[in-house]
């Protein structure tokens, strides 16, 4: 049971030293933690909801921070914030009483324990969660001061020997330059920081990688993702036990379906997709679709990540699994039926979910179009705002007739790196010019919410004559994402 | 038995890849004991490395059949027999034997380790190679292997460590590399990941102009230094020479379009449309003293000063299908199947042979079975009097370095 001590404060001379010392010997002596050992305390009912929302606000503020923030320093501001507000936590050398510091880490702790079951339920969520306790972890590490950091790196126990500057010559030689000349090195197993190996970001030696000082955290965050990744298929395990206390599972149950993880639904505004409607309902793809489309016709085959990319849109409009295998015979026209059989025809009933594990894949989304399988030489999958060059975007972006003005608009977007706003901004330039071709309200506007998914933009698309009119309030529109306007302000363009 | 059983006549349709004559090759002609002490990671009594080993078998008319496996190599030698597959893929060692994996409960059966594993296919060479296209290769773009296996190989033993690595003619138009210590075999998906994106270079699908591009950083990262070195040694006799990627103005066009410079785009253009029958040697210099003239006028622009060095190495240095290596459930071809489009075996390639390897001279199934028909040997050692002998020696070699123990090396029954 958890023993609160409360002491009063006397003035300021004294307090120093009082106060580190009170706070070194409760539960809770460090701000910054790993979540290594479960809370051993009580909490009531009310705060078990409330702390848990509370971070969970946290950790939406980071994946929203992720797609939003122009640059490093907004992104940290963001987060800065949105801790601030749910769930600050001052450092021992700040004035607050140590009843209150102790309580803050108290919260911090134990929110992050009730998460963990609570996404602990499904892969998805695992994932989610993973992905920004991680990112917080991060932000909180890079952020906090030298002793905090010395703090949490020898309790994370990373088992790090650093190299002496002779030993640094031996053992790189020439490959020293790499790092700054005063930089500290530290020797580790290459497993421990694959993504910094991953993206040369360190020098390999025979299977050891040399981390430089300023990518501790880096090896930090490694140790935590995988700790944190165990921990959460015990947790799996351990929910279904959880039934006993009938309090808990509906609380639970209600923060893991907040996150905006939940896949696009199509609206199935097409109809029914046959094999013969699909090059008339090309023109409202979007751009990364299109220009598969047109390869496919143009190649009269597609790579494997082409036809992923493609044939799950194709599903995710309404083309039916048979419709779907007269389309791609048609499109692989240059080749026999038994070769398309043999080599095509089990990847596309696979994709249905007719095959195999029988998994019903999903079409995907454009985050994992902008993020995951980059394309190489010869695929043509991928997002254009992201994976064209600069100049084949523009050449791409003219083929709609846009004026000019109106594709360096969105082409910049998208050299800024926001390639959802501009393939959004896109659609809603594209609508415009439709609408005034069509004499339907000329004048008005179009604000769409940002494309989070091809199908997404297709349903948009297709729906035009009645578009989804973003109020505006909405900050989710591209407009509002752009001009950075907090939640509770109009949207201005 | 009679002696005639291990001869085919023309008439039994010796020059065809069919079920008899892929029987014929498995039973008399496959390294087996080698090839399990290879799998098995151990001489003698089955590991699970062995039993819980998933094979994959395309059969008859392309019939594939997943979740192969064999709890000894007497089983595995009988059902290559029995079945005679077109082609043998190797996966994942799983947590238990994968012929019983549908009778396990969702979320028991998961892969446990594999080689870790690179597939490089002249296909993704496409856009660079002039000689040939798709299934084609010749000896001017089987250079661009060379290379690859050259860059990544230093990698894997330099930087990573990594020490059994076995390089393998895919049949056709690539390499495939096994790395076999227990190291790489643990990587999980997220390790693959890592060692395949510190490997690629060449980033950017078919709209993409310019498709290396370094900072300055990275541009000094030892890895990359190496490889520009040995990428050096080959650019201008595979690109220049071998492959004339200047010669035609379709050539020059899809280069020129890598330069960040419009005008000088347009000067080089037009300058080599004047007098287009030059040597892709004298254009290039031409373009190079351009560059760097432009680049002087300018001050360092950025692109301009590191075109050469990032166009040499877009051009030549090795382009791997990260799917392949990334994932640790992923099948790959065989060593020592028969590639069914060409009869050509995949054969080992030893780490001294990247130059002199020559894919033209690798044996086919025909030619192999005429030659066995043509000594008079004992069965036992088919494969030993046959052009398949050095490839045997080169697998031999390599599977000694696996194992603990060194491999029996008496003139062999044992192979």
């Amino acid at each position: 049971m958890f023993n609160q001590r409360v002491v009063k404060r006397e003035g300021h001379q004294g307090d120093q030293a009082v106060v580190p010392e009170v706070v070194r010997r409760s539960r809770y002596p460090c701000r910054l933690t790993m979540y290594g050992d479960a809370p051993d305390v009580e909490v009531s009912i009310e705060e078990f909801e409330t702390f848990a929302l509370d971070r969970l606000q946290v950790l939406r503020a980071i994946e929203d921070a992720q797609l939003r923030a122009k640059g490093e320093d907004d992104m940290r501001k963001r987060i800065s914030e949105a801790l601030e507000k749910h769930m600050p936590s001052h450092t021992n050398r700040s004035k607050l009483l140590p009843r209150q510091l102790v309580g803050e880490r108290r919260k911090d702790h134990v929110s992050h324990f009730i998460l963990r079951l609570a996404f602990s339920r499904t892969e998805e969520l695992r994932g989610w969660f993973l992905r920004y306790e991680c990112a917080l972890l991060k932000h909180r590490f890079q952020n906090a001061d030298l002793a905090e950091k010395q703090e949490l790196l020898s309790s994370a126990q990373l088992r790090l020997a650093h190299l002496s500057p002779a030993d640094r010559d031996a053992k790189l030689g020439s490959a020293s330059g790499f790092y700054a000349a005063q930089e500290q090195l530290f020797e580790v197993d290459f497993e421990r920081v694959l993504d910094l190996v991953g993206r040369s970001q360190v020098v390999l030696r025979a299977g050891r990688a040399f981390v430089p000082q300023s990518e501790v955290a880096a090896l930090l965050i490694h140790e935590f993702r995988h700790s944190l990744t165990q921990a959460l298929a015990v947790c799996a395990k351990a929910l279904p036990q959880m039934g006993e206390d009938e309090r808990l599972l509906p609380l639970l149950q209600n923060l893991s379906n907040q996150t905006a993880r939940s896949e696009y639904q199509s609206t199935g505004a097409a109809g029914a997709v046959t094999a013969e409607s699909v090059p008339g309902l090309s023109d409202s793809f979007p751009l990364c679709m299109q220009h598969l489309h047109s390869q496919l016709a143009r190649d009269r085959h597609l790579r494997h990540g082409g036809r992923m990319q493609l044939g799950l849109f194709l599903k995710g409009i309404g083309l039916g699994l048979q419709d779907a295998l007269v389309f791609w015979r048609r499109a692989f026209s240059a080749m026999t039926d038994d070769q398309f059989q043999k080599g095509y025809a089990y990847n596309i009933r696979h994709n249905y979910g007719m095959e195999g594990k029988r998994a019903d894949y999903t079409p995907y989304s454009c985050h994992r179009v902008i993020m995951s399988n980059p394309p190489g030489p010869g695929d043509h999958h991928g997002c254009p705002f992201r994976h064209f060059s600069a100049e084949r975007l523009r050449a791409a972006l003219h083929k709609d007739s846009l004026p000019d003005a109106e594709v360096r608009e969105v082409a910049d977007l998208a050299q800024a790196g926001h390639y959802q706003v501009a393939c959004t901004r896109h659609l809603e330039l594209r609508l415009h010019h439709r609408r005034q071709q069509t004499q339907q309200q000329p004048d008005a506007d179009i604000r769409l919410s940002a494309v989070t998914s091809p199908n997404q933009y297709f349903d948009l698309c297709l729906g035009c004559t009645k578009p989804t009119h973003a109020s505006a309030t909405d900050t989710t529109t591209a407009a509002a994402i752009l001009s950075g306007a907090p939640k509770s302000t109009t949207a201005i363009y | 038995m009679e002696m005639d059983d291990d001869r085919m006549q023309v008439d039994d349709g010796i020059d065809e890849i069919s079920p008899m004559t892929l029987g014929h090759y498995y039973q008399h002609l496959f390294p087996h004991a080698l090839y399990y002490k290879w799998l098995n990671y151990n001489g003698k009594l089955a590991t699970t490395e062995f039993t819980h080993r998933e094979f994959s078998f395309t059969i008859k008319d392309g019939i594939y059949l997943r979740y192969q496996s064999f709890k000894d190599s007497e089983e595995f030698q009988r059902e290559l027999s029995r079945l005679s597959p077109s082609k043998i893929d190797i996966g994942a060692i799983f947590t238990a034997p994968p012929k019983h994996a549908k009778s396990l409960q969702p979320g028991v059966f998961k892969p446990v380790s594999k080689e870790l594993v690179f597939d490089i296919d002249m296909t993704d060479y496409d856009e660079i190679r002039t000689c040939c296209q798709g299934g084609d290769i010749c000896a001017k773009c089987w250079r661009f292997m060379t290379v690859a296996m050259h860059v990544v190989d230093r990698a894997l033993r330099e930087d990573f460590g990594f020490t059994k690595i076995m390089w393998a003619y895919s049949g056709r138009r690539g390499v495939h590399c096994w790395v076999c210590d227990e190291r790489a075999r643990k990587l999980d998906d997220a390790g693959r990941k890592a060692v395949a994106g510190y490997l690629s270079l060449i980033r950017g699908g078919a709209e993409q102009g310019k498709k290396v591009n370094l900072t300055q950083r990275s541009a000094q990262h030892p890895h990359i230094v190496r490889s520009l070195e040995i990428v050096e040694e080959y650019f201008e006799d595979v690109l220049l020479v071998d492959q004339e990627i200047l010669l035609t103005r379709d050539r020059w066009t899809k280069v020129l379009n890598a330069l960040p410079d419009e005008e000088l785009r347009k000067t080089m253009d037009a300058q080599w449309s004047k007098r287009p029958d030059r040597s892709s040697v004298d254009k290039w210099s031409e373009l190079i003293d351009a560059v760097d003239k432009r680049a002087a006028k300018k001050g360092s622009k950025f692109g301009l000063g590191t075109f050469e060095r990032d166009l040499m190495l877009q051009m030549t240095y090795p382009r791997l299908d990260e799917n392949v290596t990334t994932h640790v459930n992923h099948l790959l071809k065989s060593p020592f199947c028969i590639h069914p489009k060409t009869g050509r075996v995949c054969t080992p390639i030893a780490a001294d042979q990247f130059d002199s390897f020559d894919p033209f001279t690798v044996p086919t199934l025909a030619q192999l079975l005429r030659e066995v028909n043509e000594t008079s040997s004992q069965s036992g050692s088919a494969a030993k009097s046959t052009s398949m002998a050095p490839y045997i020696g080169v697998f031999e070699d390599f599977v000694s370095t696996v194992l603990p123990t060194p491999v029996n090396s008496q003139p062999s029954l044992d192979f």
